[in-house]
């Protein structure tokens, strides 16, 4: 009970894990509370899903064709609707829902609201300490492990990473340094819908393909990022892994109240709120007000 | 006799200088007008339908832009004050036969609570925080519904609801005028010192606590304001559509309480209605092409921010009138000397 | 959506064949709605059963109505309950009001039909209902006759039946268990969304499965929207359960198949798996919802003569079975049945008309109780269970239940991870 507990929790933190570092991600440099964020991971499964169908791709090469198509059509939007709008953070707000919304209609209006399948990229499973897991979600953990470190050797080592870290510290000076914050954003945006891409190849193989799927890991994601501290990629990455192992615990402990599970993952975001308005590791800008 | 001429001689003074003379304040005249003469030519209970519904959710929205708009306390998961009252609404209808006079103010109760309850602890939160943190509570409340089907029907909701009124046409003028009189007084609220506080704090809230005002109260205040609003509006929607269910809780509804407030224009309170007024009839017009409905609905809302980002209504109210840059007053935007004081419009 | 279109001209070819030879005076169709969201597979079940029933009855000239022979037109009423409610109410009073249609059929959330089920009694509109199973809505009926009588449901048969067939389809697969393994007495482990229309049926298996000679393993219930349920999956191998017993109707129904395949947890699953009914189902589960076995209304074999012509039919057409929102086809054929019959479009006739129908629908014997719900039972409509067999969904039951065994039916096969964990 108690690995079984260990084991479920750490690949559901996992999966969350590699949502909500993206969304940090972009929320942290751009100041995009980026509803459409986890549209763009449905987006990514439905191209993957198209490249497996209809063009007769492998599960992989698909994947790896669904990432760049996917990126693009992040930056297209992010140029054409949110960038030119970006002064206005109520316009923004409803910008990306509306956004959501359009991806979600088009999806719906192609493949209609049919429950679809994505292939996985392992089949099978494993039993890890007594404990049966499939071969998709170990990948999804080892994905997520990398990912973060990935994003933070891309953070901490290059210049690009170096000029996201200090536009998202201070957009203003960071523009007086001579720094291109359009640039910058638009390098974050890249990144963070390529994690988004990558979440959806990982994730949505062990789940269902629906125009409507996004609606859910998105409020989850956004507990997490709120949870761990907004723009902060450490706490997302902890925040997800605490939703995670909340979730398993109730499956296990109350199965007659594993519909409850989001509940009380959100409640729990709400206590952790209570004690540290700004979340784990969030910081407090007296000056930002 | 010469008392009640004398009265009538002013509203008819006030009546010429001050609501003729701005395009807007027409319009609004007409708009209220044509809502309340509307049934004297038409009484197709289809069209009768649109409009109750699109009343309802304009006080919704407007309530929304009261807490979001002019305090500033980025509400997303309205849908919880909403769902609250309906709910409450519907047992006591149900339950203790509380007609709906008495069962929608009452159920609107608590939407207060539901306001308290989200107030409090959100208190120390902003921005995004607080956004991100108020989406949740319907969330958590949906949990609940679902755990006491016994009470709350499960995903069936409350049914059997009484009616609002016997007839249609009844219905249509309770929710109209529900929504014009609640959403003038909104508007009168954010127009006095209250509302002066209130836009303070949604400005600068370290200062205006600086300069003595106690905002936890006032915060507090405007979120039991809005959630009793919001409230009459879940109340009233229950009764006509005479059923409380999750559906009044989903995600979906909170956001689209914020499309139709920001598409009209936030910080106005008549900008949400107008939004409402403009948006959910628009999406009976496109059922010629339903699968295409929703599709069309978000590209023309990401369209109109591209060129109105700060909502549809104070673009338009900005080409139409100017503002007298010596004392503020509102001008039609074809004068070239300000109506008030006689400054130089430029 | 060009399959549509060519059906849709070969409707109205029909409809204007029809015109033609018809009486000089133009004949004015009796307009039915169909209610349904049809941006899903439900509603196109909705609009494709229907559309299958005007063709046959306009090829064969129409209703005749008194001395009139009337064709069929079909208002298609998006009604988008999936998304809003108050969506669902809109186009409801616009197809009564403004496109005039004489009868509805359809409906599925139950939270939506019972508000579309108040506008249609307002207007005294005979709605037959093709989608939800809440017992609630024939409940009004009994509670208030003379406003709710315009109300019948043709399909599914109500929640306490679905619980009933499912018991029965539960003890078979036990008793299949029992004798190829050898067992003595099983475990069930029971998962079941959380849903009111599941609270009954949790609770009476609770009390049922220990005098059927059952342990209960544990109970689970998931969200019915749970995308990921391997947590509970998990928790199931580890009770030790025999067989999994099931009660989905959302979309949880789909990730439970396809995990409980990918981690070949061993026990067989038996019970109500919506999603398993339909035919996207295969595809959505990547093939991994093998040996899933649901209770269902239709499938390929010889429940009444109209069975499998409908069936072929239906394929042919929509290249795809039918499921059970397809019902909207008996509905048609019923009422152009019952209209002929009463020679009236009138409301207050038909329905005692429609009390007493004793037709033969492709489900079964269509005959309603008094509350105007579709009788359920041996030698009416008695329901299918099914399972996933290399691709296609197969009748598994009734096997030899009640002395029935309809023309088609195949055993029920277990999946070799159980036949591996319990040969020795």
């Amino acid at each position: 009970m108690l690995m079984d507990i260990i084991i479920n929790g750490l690949i559901n933190g996992s999966v969350y894990a590699l949502l909500a570092i993206g969304f940090s991600l972009v929320m942290g440099v751009a100041r995009i509370v980026n509803i459409a964020h986890t549209a763009f991971y449905m987006a990514s499964a439905y191209f993957i899903y198209m490249g497996f169908t209809f063009a007769g791709l492998s599960p992989l090469l698909a994947m790896f064709c669904a990432l760049p198509v996917t990126v693009a059509v992040g930056l297209a939007c992010y140029r054409l609707f949110i960038k030119p709008i970006q002064e206005h953070e109520a316009a923004v707000l409803i910008g990306t829902i509306a956004l959501a919304i359009a991806i979600q209609e088009a999806f719906l209006m192609s493949f209609g609201g049919s429950f679809l399948g994505v292939p996985p990229l392992i089949k099978g499973y494993t039993w890890i300490l007594g404990v049966k897991v499939t071969w998709q979600h170990l990948l999804a953990l080892g994905v997520a492990l990398l990912v973060l470190l990935a994003v933070r050797l891309f953070l901490m080592r290059t210049s690009v990473g170096l000029a996201i870290r200090s536009t998202a510290q201070d957009r203003e000076v960071a523009n007086l340094m001579g720094m291109n914050v359009t640039r910058v954003a638009m390098w974050a945006v890249a990144v963070s819908v390529g994690l988004a891409a990558i979440a959806g190849a990982i994730v949505v193989p062990l789940v269902v393909l629906d125009p409507h799927m996004w609606m859910h890991p998105l409020i989850m994601m956004l507990a997490i990022v709120v949870l761990g501290g907004l723009g902060s990629i450490e706490g997302s990455f902890v925040g997800a892994y605490i939703i995670g192992f909340t979730e398993a615990l109730v499956v296990f402990l109350i199965p007659l109240g594993a519909f409850l599970k989001d509940s009380v993952a959100l409640s729990i975001m709400i206590l952790v709120l209570l004690i540290r308005p700004e979340g784990l590791f969030g910081v407090v800008f007296e000056e930002e007000r | 006799m010469s008392l009640v001429t004398a009265h009538l001689r002013r509203a008819g003074v006030i009546f010429r200088n001050e609501v003729l003379v701005l395009p807007s304040r027409i319009a609004v005249l007409v708009f209220i007008l044509g809502l309340l003469l509307l049934p004297v030519f038409t009484q197709d209970s289809y069209i009768l339908r649109i409009l109750i519904l699109t009343s309802i959710f304009a006080l919704l929205a407007a309530s929304w832009d009261f807490l979001s708009g002019f305090t500033g306390q980025m509400n997303f998961g309205h849908a919880l004050f909403f769902g609250v009252a309906a709910y409450s609404t519907a047992l006591l209808n149900l339950h203790l036969g509380i007609p709906p006079w008495g069962s929608i103010p009452l159920g609107a109760l608590g939407g207060v609570l539901a306001g308290l309850v989200v107030g409090i602890p959100c208190l120390r939160l902003r921005g995004a925080y607080l956004a991100l943190t108020t989406l949740s509570f319907p969330i958590i409340l949906m949990g609940v519904v679902f755990a006491i089907p016994d009470i709350s029907g499960g995903e069936l909701g409350i049914s059997g609801l009484a009616r609002l009124s016997e007839s249609r046409v009844g219905d249509y003028y309770i929710s109209v005028l529900l929504m014009l009189v609640l959403s003038f007084a909104m508007w009168k609220v954010t127009d006095s010192k209250t509302g002066i506080i209130l836009h303070a704090i949604r400005e600068d809230e370290l200062a205006c606590r600086a300069a003595g005002i106690n905002t936890t109260r006032y915060k507090l205040m405007a979120f039991c304001v809005s959630g009793f609003l919001a409230g009459i509006s879940g109340g009233a929607y229950a009764h006509v559509m005479r059923l409380a269910g999750p559906s009044t809780l989903e995600v979906a509804m909170s956001f689209q309480v914020i499309i139709w407030a920001v598409f009209g224009g936030m910080v106005s309170i008549y900008g949400p209605v107008a939004g409402v007024f403009i948006l959910f009839p628009l999406m009976e017009l496109l059922r010629f092409i339903p699968q295409a409905r929703m599709l069309v609905f978000a590209l023309l809302v990401l369209v109109t921010l591209l060129y109105m980002p700060e909502g549809l209504i104070p673009w338009i109210r900005d080409k139409i009138e100017t503002v007298c840059p010596r004392c503020k007053a509102r001008n039609v935007a074809s004068r070239s000397n300000c109506r008030v004081c006689n400054a130089v419009l430029d | 959506m060009r399959r549509l279109g060519v059906l849709g001209s070969v409707l109205l070819a029909a409809v204007l064949l029809v015109g033609l030879c018809g009486t000089a005076q133009a004949v004015e169709p009796i307009k039915i709605g169909v209610a349904g969201p049809m941006s899903f597979t439900q509603g196109q079940g909705h609009w494709n059963g229907a559309t299958l029933a005007a063709m046959e009855i306009n090829a064969k000239g129409g209703v005749k109505v008194g001395n009139v022979k009337r064709p069929i037109e079909l208002i298609k009423v998006d009604t988008n309950e999936f998304m809003s409610i108050p969506d669902a109410t809109n186009a409801m009073e616009l197809a009564i009001t403004r496109h005039k249609v004489d009868f509805l059929v359809g409906g599925f959330r139950s939270e939506a039909v019972l508000v579309m089920q108040d506008i249609a009694m307002d207007n005294k509109k005979i709605f037959l209902g093709c989608g939800a199973a809440h017992p609630e809505l024939c409940t009004r009926v009994t509670k208030n006759y003379n406003r709710y009588k315009y109300w019948f449901r043709i399909t599914p048969i109500n929640s306490k039946f679905l619980g009933k067939v499912i018991f029965i389809q539960l003890g078979t697969v036990a008793a299949m268990m029992k004798q190829a393994f050898g067992l003595k007495k099983l475990s069930v482990a029971i998962i079941a969304e959380k849903a009111a229309w599941n609270e009954p049926i949790v609770a009476a298996a609770q009390a049922a499965l220990p005098k059927m000679g059952m342990k209960v393993a544990g109970v689970w219930r998931p969200s019915p929207v749970a995308k990921d349920v391997t947590a509970e999956l998990g928790a199931i191998q580890r009770s030790g359960a025999n067989i999994i017993f099931t009660s989905f109707s959302a979309s949880v129904g789909i990730p439970f198949a396809k995990q409980w395949g990918e981690l070949q947890v061993p026990a067989p699953v038996v019970g109500i798996n919506v999603e398993a009914q339909k035919d996207g189902f295969w595809a959505a589960t990547g093939g991994k919802g093998e040996f899933t076995q649901t209770l269902n209304t239709y499938a390929r074999v010889k429940m009444t003569e109209h069975t499998i012509p409908f069936f072929d039919a239906y394929m042919k057409n929509f290249k795809e079975a039918p499921n059970y929102t397809a019902g909207t086809y008996d509905a048609v054929l019923l009422l152009a049945w019952a209209v002929e019959k009463a020679g009236t479009l009138n409301s207050d006739k038909v329905v005692p008309v429609l009390e007493k129908s004793k037709t033969v629908g492709t489900a079964g014997l269509l005959a309603f109780s008094k509350d105007h719900d579709v009788i359920w039972g041996p030698g009416y409509v008695t329901s299918l269970g099914t399972q996933w067999q290399g691709g296609k969904n197969m009748a598994v039951w009734p096997y030899k239940w009640e002395g029935i065994t309809f023309e088609g039916t195949v055993p029920v096969k277990f999946p070799p991870w159980v036949i591996k964990r319990y040969k020795k």
